[in-house]
């Protein structure tokens, strides 16, 4: 009996991870931001990290939406994702390097910050205000959406 | 005993050992003084650095990109006009939206100089000038201007110098740290060393030919396929086509770029194969006119 039954276990479990792989994805990215729409613009939902699996809902347009380990779903650009598992870890850079740098938590959050871009423009006697008020004039996905439509555009993903 | 030496010492041999297994096109560099010699002597091989650590992920890119718009903030004064800049990131996200890296936030600007120019930076920092802006007629030459620009982001250009600068950079640290265990701020010292260099290549040498010619192809298909009339780019390059060598305005865009008549050439079959697309002259004049400024006639 136990005989009979393993060939039918095999192919269900086999079944099951095929099933499984199709709808996982896993950031290949050291982070990938979620995002509440497709396009760059809309609001960050949730951030995933390099290594992380993802459960894809939908695709659409070159954009995947996904359920985060958090239980987020968002959107995130196919090219993030692997269909096979990734290893996870930061960048070789910060991985490799000694010091300050070593920490990859610290490191990316000084990153995020600007942090390091601003020690640089400190340094060289740059005004670093320049960047800050370029990274403040942003627009919401909202007015992405009355200009493109108000200007007969076409939006991401709209039909051609 | 601490092994940690000996490790940093080790990876840094691996670094140089690299190129001669599979290290083809690896980049030659030269480790200053001494602690260079000894560690080629102990390898035995040309001083090269493996592909593998080559890499430059999106948060290292942003954070260059803000470095080296800090660098051109330096060389021109950014117009802070925020209903210009919203306007000019409305239509750069709308274009940017087709390119092949979507993702990325676009940040875009507009400097406050005569000269007529655009600036792509890494991680999507985009530059216009006024000069540039003034050139222009209607919304579909602004938007073909930036999808050029979001082109060279897209499509990664430039960043070849940036993965060289990198890799020596990281086998400095590994020797820094091998021999003489000082403590460096590794990413910071990236910064420093690559900011400038793009900066340069950026403002005063350009991208190369094929660059500019992928970043033209690339441009008009992502400004076609949202809507806009393709020819807008190539309506600059005319406007631009006609002006002398000797303005002075003009001086930096055209040492920077390839011929404009062979530009023209080259874009004006990929225009005619796309024809139609909306030019939206009114909300470019007004947004201009909102900002000081007045469009082209």
């Amino acid at each position: 009996m136990t005989r009979r039954l393993f060939p039918l276990v095999a192919l269900l479990v086999l079944a099951a991870s095929v099933a499984g792989a199709q709808t996982s994805r896993w950031v290949e990215r050291t982070k990938a931001d979620v995002r509440a729409g497709r396009g760059s613009y809309f609001d960050v939902v949730d951030t995933v990290l390099k290594g992380e699996q993802v459960e894809i809902v939908r695709s659409e347009a070159r954009w995947l939406s996904v359920r985060t380990p958090r239980a987020k779903v968002g959107w995130v650009f196919e090219a993030a994702l692997a269909t096979q598992p990734v290893s996870g870890g930061t960048s070789d850079f910060l991985k490799l390097a000694p010091g300050d740098a070593s920490t990859s938590a610290t490191a990316a959050s000084a990153g995020a910050k600007g942090l390091y871009a601003e020690d640089y423009a400190r340094a060289k006697g740059f005004d670093y205000s320049v960047v800050s008020w370029i990274e403040e004039t942003q627009v919401t996905a909202a007015e992405m959406e009355r200009f493109i439509s108000a200007g007969r555009l076409r939006g991401a993903g709209d039909p051609r | 005993m601490n092994a940690l030496p000996a490790l940093l010492l080790l990876f840094a041999v691996a670094l140089l050992a690299g190129c001669q297994s599979g290290g083809a096109g690896g980049l030659m560099i030269s480790l200053p003084g001494p602690a260079g010699q000894a560690l080629r002597a102990a390898a035995g091989v040309a001083p090269a650095v493996p592909g593998a650590f080559s890499d430059i992920d999106e948060p290292e890119e942003i954070e260059l990109g803000r470095a080296v718009s800090a660098n051109l903030g330096s060389r021109y004064p950014l117009l802070r006009d925020r209903a210009l800049t919203r306007y000019v990131t409305l239509v750069g996200n709308v274009v940017a939206a087709e390119s092949e890296r979507p993702d990325v936030r676009y940040r875009f600007a507009v400097l406050d100089t005569p000269e007529v120019n655009a600036f792509a930076a890494p991680g999507g920092f985009i530059f216009v000038t006024r000069g540039a802006l003034a050139a222009m007629r209607d919304e579909a030459t602004l938007a073909g201007v930036l999808a050029h620009e979001v082109a060279h982001v897209a499509l990664r250009h430039g960043i070849d110098d940036v993965k060289a600068a990198k890799r020596k950079h990281l086998a400095v640290v590994a020797v820094q740290q091998g021999l003489a265990q000082t403590r460096v701020r590794a990413f910071s010292n990236l910064i420093a060393s690559a900011a400038d260099v793009v900066a340069d290549q950026v403002v005063l040498k350009g991208f190369s030919r094929a660059d500019e010619s992928a970043a033209d192809r690339a441009g008009i298909a992502y400004a076609g396929r949202v809507g806009y009339d393709p020819a807008g780019l190539r309506d600059f390059l005319r406007t631009l086509g006609g002006r002398s060598a000797q303005d002075a305005s003009m001086t930096r865009f055209f040492a920077t770029h390839p011929p404009t008549g062979d530009r023209l050439s080259e874009v004006t079959p990929l225009v005619q194969a796309q024809a139609g697309g909306v030019r939206n002259p009114e909300r470019f004049a007004a947004a201009l006119r909102g900002g000081g400024q007045r469009p082209a006639r």
